[in-house]
Parts: structure tokens; C-alpha cells; sequence
């Protein structure tokens, strides 16, 4: 009899999907389990973040760079690539690396992971505050921004930077800290 | 340096130690990690926190596990390390 896979609208996760993931003998995305390379993974999206986020900046940088227009299109191009893969593609990795316990409802977890996951949302939500407050602090002092305007600074790669840290760092968290998954 | 302030920043909060005898009793069945963990209800690395003393198990999941193993709670976890062989 077909069993219906459970979706979890909320979680943005499978019954499937997380319960594949949990299941040991699905040695396909083994190479992600080891701490060290859960770490680079964190490392890249940080940046990939950091990236997306001086987005906002990059005709005030373009000028203070003194980047003619066919330089500054190769260097906005390569950094966007870069950005693309860090950002969507470490993303979609750091949930399969964690197992999608940072997003997973409890009905799918055993209590440890549980815990696990309420302590990995606990230092995101402080991490976030922090980072909210260091974007606050660089549209203070840095170049004006401004919103969805053609031209000059536009501010959405900011706020994009933060919607994509606000749902990452969970599991951002979870593979930095965790010493198996 | 940020090794210290990591260190400081996200420490875990040290739990005070309850010592089992989960793996002995494990062994003495001839039950793997995972069949443990598939009678108890949960994922196996979870097992193996608990058999190393890394990860205390509510009482519901302490019970779980005694019942599982075919002892009693009080024979299976304490907050006074076993004595080997014992």
C-alpha cells in the first residue's frame, strides 16, 4: 500500500525527505558528515552572505575601485557566480549536512535531537541579532542605501543577505558545533 | 584567541554526569546500535551519546532503554561510576 509522504508546509520539510536523511545506510551525502568539511561549508556560506550583502554597496565600491565598465562587469559576474553557489548551493547542502534536524518537526526526532535543535535555534537567534545589528551599524556609517531605486546603492541584497541568514543559521549552527550528525 | 571567545560564547552547559551500563548490557543481549535504537525509538548515533556518557536520557527514554535491555532502571544508569566488571 502507498504510504502518503507528510509535507511540512511550515518546516519547508518532507516526512521522506527527513526520514532518508536520518536512515544510516544512506551513505550518499556521507563525505558532508565529517565536522571539518560541515565547517568549510559554514565558512563558505558566511561569506557567500557577506558577499550578497556588499551587493548593496557595489556602485559606491565600483568608484572607489576605479573599475572601468568592462572590468567592473567581469568582477560583478564572478562574485555573482560565487554568490549563486555559496549562498543557494550551501544552503541546500548545510540541510542535507545536518540532516534537516535544524528544521524538522519534533515528531520526526528522538528527544537528543530535539535538544540538539533547540540549542542550535537558541545561538542563531542570538547570532542573528547580532548580525541585524552590524547591518544597522554599516547602513549608519557606511554610503547611503536606498530601496529597490535603478540607480545607486540599492539596500535589497541587504535585506536579502538577512532573510537568507535568518533561515540558514540553525543549521548553519548545528554543523559548526555538532561533532556527529 | 577566538578559539577562547568560542569557546566562552558556546560552551555547553556541563551536565552533571550520570554513568550507565547501557553498552555492557547491549553486548550481553547481542543487540547492535541500531536494533537498540529501533526498539527504544530512536537514531542510533543517539545510542552511542548515551553510551558514552555524553547525552543523559530522560526518564522516559531511561525506562525505554531498561525495559529494552531487560533490567531495571537503577541497574542500568547511576550518578556514582560502576565499578568495572561489575
Amino acid at each position: 500500500m502507498f504510504k502518503k509522504n507528510k509535507i511540512y508546509w511550515f518546516e519547508g520539510v518532507t516526512e521522506k525527505g527527513v526520514k532518508d536523511l536520518l536512515n544510516n545506510e544512506n551513505s550518499k551525502y556521507r563525505w558532508l558528515r565529517p565536522q571539518r568539511n560541515r565547517r568549510v561549508l559554514v565558512i563558505l556560506m558566511a561569506l557567500g552572505l557577506v558577499l550578497t550583502s556588499m551587493g548593496s554597496y557595489w556602485p559606491t565600491l565600483k568608484t572607489n575601485l576605479n573599475l572601468s565598465a568592462d572590468v567592473g562587469i567581469i568582477v560583478y559576474s564572478v562574485t555573482a557566480i560565487f554568490i549563486i553557489f555559496a549562498v543557494v548551493g550551501c544552503y541546500s547542502l548545510l540541510r542535507i549536512a545536518v540532516r534537516s534536524i535544524a528544521d524538522a518537526p519534533d515528531e520526526l526526532l528522538d528527544e537528543r535531537q530535539i535538544a540538539v535543535r533547540n540549542t542550535s535555534f537558541r545561538y542563531a537567534y542570538f547570532i542573528l541579532s547580532y548580525v541585524l545589528m552590524a547591518l544597522m551599524v554599516l547602513m549608519f556609517f557606511g554610503p547611503e542605501l536606498q530601496m529597490f531605486q535603478p540607480e545607486g546603492n540599492d539596500g535589497s541584497y541587504v535585506v536579502i543577505a538577512a532573510l537568507f541568514a535568518s533561515a540558514t543559521l540553525p543549521s548553519m549552527v548545528m554543523a559548526w558545533r555538532e561533532r556527529d550528525i | 584567541m577566538l578559539h577562547s571567545i568560542y569557546a566562552i560564547s558556546m560552551s555547553r552547559n556541563p551536565e552533571e554526569p550520570v554513568y550507565n551500563r547501557i553498552e555492557a548490557a547491549r553486548n550481553a543481549l547481542g543487540l547492535s546500535r541500531q536494533e537498540l535504537a529501533d526498539k527504544v525509538g530512536v537514531h542510533y548515533q543517539t545510542v552511542g551519546y548515551l553510551e558514552r556518557e555524553e547525552y543523559s536520557p530522560s526518564l522516559v527514554l531511561a525506562l525505554r532503554i531498561a525495559k529494552a535491555l531487560n533490567q531495571e532502571v537503577s541497574e542500568l544508569f547511576s550518578q556514582t561510576p560502576f565499578k568495572k566488571g561489575k
